[in-house]
C-alpha cells in the first residue's frame, strides 16, 4: 500500500506519533486562531519551513506537499480576493496553507501502522460509549487488504471493455464493478464469520 | 433496521469492501462522456442508497481514518492529516452525515428503490447535507460569510447533480443486476424457518426474491 | 480421532428455496467426501458444519457442539477453507493473516509469534511472512488460507471446492495438506472424483436431499454413470 510516509531518522520521526499529534496540533491551533499581522504570518511560515527541514524533508518536500495542495489554495484565493481586501485575502490564504503543510508533516513522518495504532489507542476509551476500537482496527485492516482486490476488479473491467472495443461509462464501468465488489463482500463476509470474527 | 447496529462478518466484510471501492473509486481520472468529474462522491452516495445508513456511514469513516493515518485514498491522491485542517474539512464529515440520510431516506423499508425516493434521498443526502456541512467549516476557515462561501461552492454544483443522477440510475441498475447487494445480513437466526448467519454460496437472494 | 457429526432431520429453506431437506446422517470416519451437481446442497451442508448456515428444522451436532447455541465454540474447532483464496485474506501481510487466527484463543503474543513462524515454513511461505498478502499468486494464497486454518489446530476442516481455482502443482500441495495427519477429520466437498474415491465415506447430494452415502467406490461409481 503506497502511504504519503517518507521514511527518515529525524527528531520528527522518532517522536512517538500520540505526541507528535498533540505537538502538531497544538501548533496548528495557534497558528490557525492567532489574529496575524504580515510579520507574526511570516514567523509562522519560517516556523514550517524549519520544521520541513529538521524533519529531513528539505525545500524540496515542503514544494512538493504545495504543489498537492495548489489548486484547493488557488481556489480559496480566488474567493478571498473577491469578497476581502488583498491584505487579509492574503494573510488568510497563506495561513490556510501553512496549517494543511503542518498537518501533511504528520503524515510525512509517521509510519502508516503507527498511526492506526495511535488511532485505536485514542478510541479505546470511547468503547464506554459502546465504540468498539478493536473492531474499528479490524475494519482498517481489512480495508487495506481488500483494496487491491478492488483495484483488480477495476482493472479487469477495464481490460475486458477494451478487448471488447467499447470505451468505460458510468454504467458500463461501475455496475460490474458493484456486483463483484458486493458478490466478494458476501464471500469474505462468510470467511469472516468462519474465522471466528464475532457480532 | 434496528436503530442500534451491531455488525457480524457479513457487514464488516460490505463496510470494508465499499471503503475500499470509494478509495479505488477516487484513483479513477473521470468518467462520464467529457464531463471530468471524479467518481468518488458517485461511490459516497453509493454507499448510502447499497449499504444503507449505518454500514454505509461507518464505510465513509473506516475511509476517512485511512486518510487520516496518511493514505491518499482521496481523489486525486489527496490524503494525510492534512486533509483535515483544509477548508474542505466540512464536506469529509458532510459525507458522514450524507450517507445517512440517504440511506434513512432510500433504505426506509425494505422495497425496490423506486426514481423518486432514491433522486429525493440523494438529493437531500448527498447534495444538500454534505454541503450543509461543508459551507459552515468552509466559511469558518476562510473567513468569509456563509453566503460568500455558498456562492463559491456553487462551482460545484453542476457537477454533483450529474453525480446524484448517475448515482440514481447505478443504484437501479444495480438492482436489477444483483439485488443481493441490497441485502440486510446479520439478522441474527430468528424462530423462521431457514435461519441464515450469511447468506450461502449457492443459494438465491434471501431477503428479496428475484423479480 | 476423529468425532461424530450428526444431522438428525436437518432441513434449510432461503425464501422459497429448499437448500436442504430431511437430512438424517451421523459420520465418524476421519475423511468424509462430499459430492453431487451446483446447487445440490452439498455446500448449505458444508457451511451447516461452521455454523454459518444454521438448521430451520432438525438438529445439528459438531463434535457434540450444537452450532445454534454455540457458533463460537463450533468455529473454534472447525476450520473452513473456501474455493476462492482472495476472499479469505483478513490482514494485509501473511504473517499478520496467520497470526489473525490466533486472536481471542488465549495464546500469549511471544507463542503467536512462535506459531506463525512455525507454520509459515510448514506451508513454505517463510520467506513471505511480510510479504502484503495479495501479492501471493493464487495457489500460494491457497495455502495461506489452509495455513491459518492448521494453526488454530483444528478437530475438523471443512473445505469447500478448494482446489477449484488452482493449477494442478498447488493442487497437489493443499490436497497432501489436507489428507495429512494435521487434519483429525474432513469434510472435502469436490468436483474431483478421484479425490472422492480417496475418502472413508462419500456423501452424495441431489436437489437439497442426501440421496446417498457410503462406500466411495460405489458412490463415485454410480454418480459417475447419472452423468456420464
Amino acid at each position: 500500500m503506497i502511504s504519503l510516509y517518507r521514511p527518515g531518522n529525524s527528531p520528527l520521526h522518532r517522536l512517538p506519533a500520540g505526541r507528535k499529534l498533540l505537538l502538531i496540533g497544538a501548533l496548528i491551533l495557534a497558528i490557525s486562531i492567532y489574529p496575524h499581522t504580515l510579520w507574526t504570518l511570516g514567523a509562522s511560515a519560517a516556523i514550517v519551513v524549519a520544521a520541513f527541514l529538521i524533519a529531513g524533508q528539505g525545500l524540496r518536500g515542503l514544494w512538493r506537499q504545495t504543489r498537492v495542495v495548489l489548486p484547493l489554495i488557488v481556489f480559496t484565493a480566488v474567493f478571498q480576493l473577491i469578497f476581502l481586501p488583498w491584505m487579509s485575502a492574503t494573510i488568510t490564504t497563506v495561513r490556510i496553507l501553512l496549517v494543511i503543510l503542518l498537518a501533511a508533516l504528520i503524515s510525512l513522518t509517521t509510519q502508516t501502522s503507527a498511526m492506526l495504532d495511535a488511532i485505536e489507542r485514542a478510541l479505546t476509551p470511547l468503547s464506554r460509549i459502546g465504540v468498539r476500537a478493536d473492531r474499528i482496527a479490524l475494519l482498517l485492516a481489512l480495508t487495506i487488504t481488500v483494496i487491491p482486490v478492488i483495484i483488480s476488479f477495476a482493472r479487469d473491467i477495464i481490460t475486458a471493455h477494451r478487448a471488447r472495443g467499447v470505451r468505460p461509462g458510468p454504467r458500463t464501468f461501475v455496475v460490474p464493478l458493484l456486483v463483484q465488489t458486493m458478490r466478494f463482500a458476501d464471500e469474505l463476509g462468510e470467511a469472516l464469520n468462519a474465522r471466528g470474527v464475532r457480532s | 433496521m434496528t436503530a442500534r447496529p451491531s455488525f457480524g462478518g457479513a457487514d464488516l466484510a460490505r463496510i470494508a469492501v465499499f471503503a475500499a471501492l470509494i478509495a479505488v473509486l477516487g484513483t479513477l481520472p473521470a468518467i462520464g462522456g467529457g464531463v471530468p468529474i471524479t467518481a468518488q462522491t458517485l461511490g459516497v452516495m453509493l454507499a448510502g442508497t447499497v449499504l444503507g445508513p449505518w454500514r454505509g456511514a461507518a464505510a465513509i469513516l473506516v475511509l476517512e481514518l485511512l486518510v487520516l493515518a496518511g493514505l491518499p485514498l482521496l481523489a486525486g491522491g489527496r490524503g494525510g492529516a492534512g486533509v483535515f485542517v483544509s477548508p474542505s474539512v466540512g464536506y469529509l464529515i458532510g459525507w458522514i452525515a450524507g450517507v445517512i440520510v440517504i440511506g434513512l431516506i432510500v433504505r426506509a423499508d425494505r422495497r425496490r428503490p423506486t426514481i423518486l425516493r432514491t433522486s429525493v434521498g440523494v438529493v437531500l443526502g448527498g447534495i444538500v447535507t454534505i454541503y450543509a456541512f461543508g459551507i459552515p467549516f468552509q466559511a469558518g476557515i476562510t473567513g468569509l460569510t456563509l453566503g460568500q462561501t455558498a456562492l463559491s461552492s456553487l462551482v460545484f454544483l453542476p457537477g454533483d447533480l450529474i453525480k446524484a443522477a448517475i448515482t440514481v440510475a447505478l443504484t437501479l441498475a444495480l438492482w436489477r443486476a444483483y439485488p443481493r447487494a441490497f441485502g440486510q445480513s446479520s439478522r441474527r437466526p430468528s424462530a423462521t424457518v431457514g435461519s441464515v448467519n450469511t447468506s450461502a454460496a449457492d443459494a438465491p437472494a434471501t431477503t428479496e426474491p428475484r423479480g | 480421532m476423529a468425532g461424530t457429526i450428526d444431522f438428525d432431520r436437518v432441513g434449510v429453506r432461503f425464501g422459497e428455496f429448499d437448500a436442504l431437506r430431511d437430512v438424517s446422517v451421523t459420520l465418524t470416519q476421519a475423511r468424509i467426501g462430499v459430492i453431487g451437481l451446483n446447487g445440490s446442497g452439498k455446500s448449505t451442508f458444508a457451511r451447516m458444519l461452521n455454523a454459518l448456515v444454521l438448521p430451520g428444522e432438525g438438529e445439528v451436532r459438531v463434535h457434540g457442539l450444537d452450532p445454534s447455541a454455540d457458533a463460537a465454540k463450533v468455529r473454534q474447532i472447525a476450520g473452513f477453507v473456501f474455493a476462492n483464496p482472495d476472499a479469505q485474506i483478513i490482514m494485509p501481510t501473511v504473517a499478520e493473516d496467520v497470526a489473525f487466527s490466533l486472536r481471542g484463543r488465549g495464546v500469549p503474543k511471544p507463542e503467536i509469534a512462535d506459531r506463525v513462524a512455525r507454520e509459515l515454513e510448514v506451508f513454505g511461505l517463510s520467506a513471505l511472512a511480510d510479504a502484503p498478502a495479495h501479492e501471493l499468486s493464487g495457489g500460494q494464497k491457497q495455502l495461506l488460507a489452509l495455513c491459518a486454518v492448521l494453526i488454530t489446530r483444528p478437530e475438523l476442516v471443512i473445505a469447500d471446492e478448494p482446489t477449484a481455482l488452482l493449477d494442478a502443482r498447488n493442487r497437489r500441495l493443499i490436497i497432501d495438506h489436507l489428507f495429512s495427519e494435521r487434519v483429525p477429520q474432513l469434510v472435502l466437498i469436490t468436483h474431483d472424483l478421484d479425490l472422492a474415491s480417496r475418502c472413508d465415506v462419500v456423501l452424495r447430494f441431489e436437489n437439497g436431499r442426501l440421496l446417498e452415502h457410503g462406500d466411495p467406490a460405489d458412490i463415485v461409481a454410480r454418480y459417475a454413470e447419472a452423468y456420464a
